[in-house]
């Protein structure tokens, strides 16, 4: 079968993160409150985004918050997220959601938004997220894993998430003790791998060495002597105890 | 029929024809005894006996509830009843504008558009305090009178139009262009019928366009129905960002996160243009440069979803408060080492590479490495 060809009206479509900072239960506070918690996320995430330089983000307007397309930098977008929520703290209910996938850009012109799946899932991850939290998906888990491997311990299992359109997603939430974790727990294995090779090759050593005695049987034998004592002694404290 | 020229109707005197329509006549009309001039509406009872009964009595029960209403941002009716196979409800004259007739004319004012819209809705809050419904809110049954006030017509007998529209399982009542998706759905109706409709005015009032437009009625209704609104800033400017959310939640598809009162929603106007005189008048100058920038944006933008509904349309429009411009050029003509790069997938991570980049795991592997060959060393060595 001949590959498709190329169609020239087909969006290119990118890769990118995408940040989706919901404000949680939105469409029904009042308009005031709207207009001020609306005032305050572009503000979040004014600051938010300082860090990234403008040719790497792309903002997006979502009717009850805003869409953060981060372009080849997951472990930026990542950071973004947490100091947006971060910057939240006064009185900001935000949920967020985060995904890697693909989006492109839409309308005539392509400079009236951006479209795709990737926009889907973070928006769906950030439907199923609480003020205050941030889930992640397994693609992005991935995609931060590419970037700079190890760097994805600090994203764990936060469950897996059935959305409205019976699509399973795979969540992960950031935690500030992983990173931790897992660096004692590969120094503990560098330690037991110490003992293990170094033990392994001492007992070798003491058992192979023909001028000295046999380290093993030695070994064995003092066990031996040790038990037939120990037997001794009992019976006799045994005895005693009979008279 | 309501066509025949009459000289009185009731005890009114007929005094000259002020409009008509499909199913009636409006008069101007002298009330002989209370000496005073009146619009006298007449409607065409129908030939059926058994409908014509029914029309009559929902006409009356109408006619009754209206007549109770009394509030500045109403019609006041006078009087209703019947005669030969009219029934007629005299009302107060109005002279005045109606608000289609001025939209017609240009773009209302901003202000003014809110002020009408809030007096509308203070005339609504009324009517459903009072159990009436009016299910048929639109231009041209909005008066606007002297010094800025605000009447809304047609109460009672909004029921009764010739513009219900007839499907095929019945009658909906209404205009389809300001009609509320459960109206079209053909559901019953409740005041929040009314507040949809109100936005729609509202939203055609601030961007001078034909929010649910379409070539026949059933895309007209279809429009109601799934259309998504795009923000009425993205289309006027000058129209603050509280305003799109009173539009966008007096727009909102669901009755239940819709305004539950048209009161909330006048109020939420009294401080959109309590904002709006806070901050006029603009030095000219301030003024044109924004327009300026925000004209740049594109008037045919989508509509942003909310994250719930994304996963039926993804589309999300760029941010107006913040510039993307460089990203967007990069993404438009991207070079080659960055067009592949945007368009590479995360890659799972292999041993190697997690040796020479993952800190730990390289601290693990080199501790065990260091004591093998060690081990070995005291082994073998």
């Amino acid at each position: 079968m001949l590959p498709p060809m190329p169609n020239k009206n087909e969006p290119a479509t990118f890769l990118a993160s995408v940040v989706f900072l919901k404000i949680h239960e939105f469409a029904r506070r009042p308009v005031q409150e709207q207009t001020r918690l609306r005032a305050q996320l572009e503000a979040v995430v004014a600051v938010a985004a300082a860090g990234i330089a403008p040719a790497d983000r792309v903002v997006l307007d979502a009717s009850d918050g805003i869409a953060l397309v981060v372009l080849g930098a997951p472990r930026a977008a990542l950071a973004t997220a947490e100091r947006a929520l971060a910057a939240s703290a006064a009185g900001l209910p935000l949920a967020v959601g985060i995904n890697h996938g693909a989006v492109a850009l839409s309308g005539a012109k392509k400079r009236d938004g951006m479209t795709g799946d990737g926009i889907a899932v973070a928006a769906s991850a950030a439907e199923f997220s609480s003020p205050g939290r941030v889930l992640a998906s397994r693609a992005f888990r991935d995609a931060i894993a590419d970037e700079s491997p190890g760097a994805e311990a600090s994203l764990v299992p936060a469950g897996t998430f059935t959305d409205a359109g019976l699509r399973t997603h795979e969540l992960y939430t950031p935690d500030a003790a992983a990173p931790g974790r897992r660096r004692r727990r590969l120094n503990a294995l560098a330690a037991a791998s110490v003992v293990l090779f170094v033990g392994a090759g001492i007992g070798m050593r003491a058992s192979s060495d023909p001028r000295q005695p046999r380290f093993l049987d030695d070994t064995i034998a003092k066990v031996r002597q040790s038990t037939r004592d120990s037997q001794a002694f009992l019976r006799g404290l045994v005895q005693k105890a009979k008279f | 029929m309501a066509t025949r020229k009459q000289a009185r109707i009731g005890r009114y005197k007929i005094a000259a024809e002020l409009g008509r329509g499909a199913m009636g006549v409006v008069y101007k009309a002298k009330d002989p005894v209370l000496d005073r001039t009146v619009a006298l509406k007449t409607i065409g009872m129908g030939e059926d006996a058994s409908g014509r009964s029914e029309y009559q009595a929902r006409f009356f029960l109408e006619a009754k509830a209206a007549g109770k209403l009394n509030h500045p941002n109403i019609i006041t009716i006078h009087d209703y009843g019947e005669e030969g196979e009219l029934a007629w409800m005299a009302m107060e004259l109005l002279e005045g504008t109606e608000l289609r007739a001025r939209m017609q004319e240009g773009q209302v004012p901003l202000a003014e558009a809110i002020d009408i819209a809030q007096q509308v809705a203070e005339g609504l809050g009324y009517a459903h305090e009072h159990g009436v419904v009016h299910r048929d809110i639109k231009p041209s049954n909005i008066m606007l009178m002297k010094r800025g006030k605000v009447k809304i017509m047609d109460f009672g007998i909004a029921r009764m139009r010739a513009s219900d529209l007839k499907t095929s399982t019945g009658v909906v009542l209404g205009t389809p262009r300001y009609m509320s998706p459960e109206q079209v759905a053909g559901e019953p109706v409740d005041h929040r019928s009314d507040i949809f409709s109100l936005g729609t005015v509202l939203y055609e009032m601030l961007t001078r366009t034909s929010l649910f437009a379409g070539n026949d009625t059933p895309q007209i209704l279809h429009n109601v129905q799934a259309f998504q609104p795009v923000a009425p800033s993205r289309l006027n400017p000058e129209v603050p960002a509280m305003l799109d959310f009173v539009v966008a939640r007096a727009l909102k598809k669901e009755p239940d996160v819709r305004y539950q009162d048209a009161y909330e929603m006048a109020a939420d106007l009294r401080a959109c243009l309590a904002e709006l005189r806070g901050r006029e008048p603009e030095p000219e100058g301030e003024r044109s440069a924004t327009k300026t920038i925000k004209l740049d944006a594109e008037p045919t933008r989508v509509v942003a979803p909310a994250a719930g509904a994304i996963g039926s349309d993804t589309r999300l429009p760029l941010s107006a408060r913040f510039d993307c411009t460089a990203a967007l050029d990069r993404l438009v003509t991207p070079g080659r080492r960055d067009a592949a790069r945007l368009r590479r997938a995360p890659r799972p991570v292999g041993l190697a590479r997690r040796l020479l980049r993952d800190p730990g795991q390289r601290l693990l592997f080199t501790v065990a490495l260091a004591a093998a060959v060690a081990g070995g060393m005291i082994a073998f060595g």
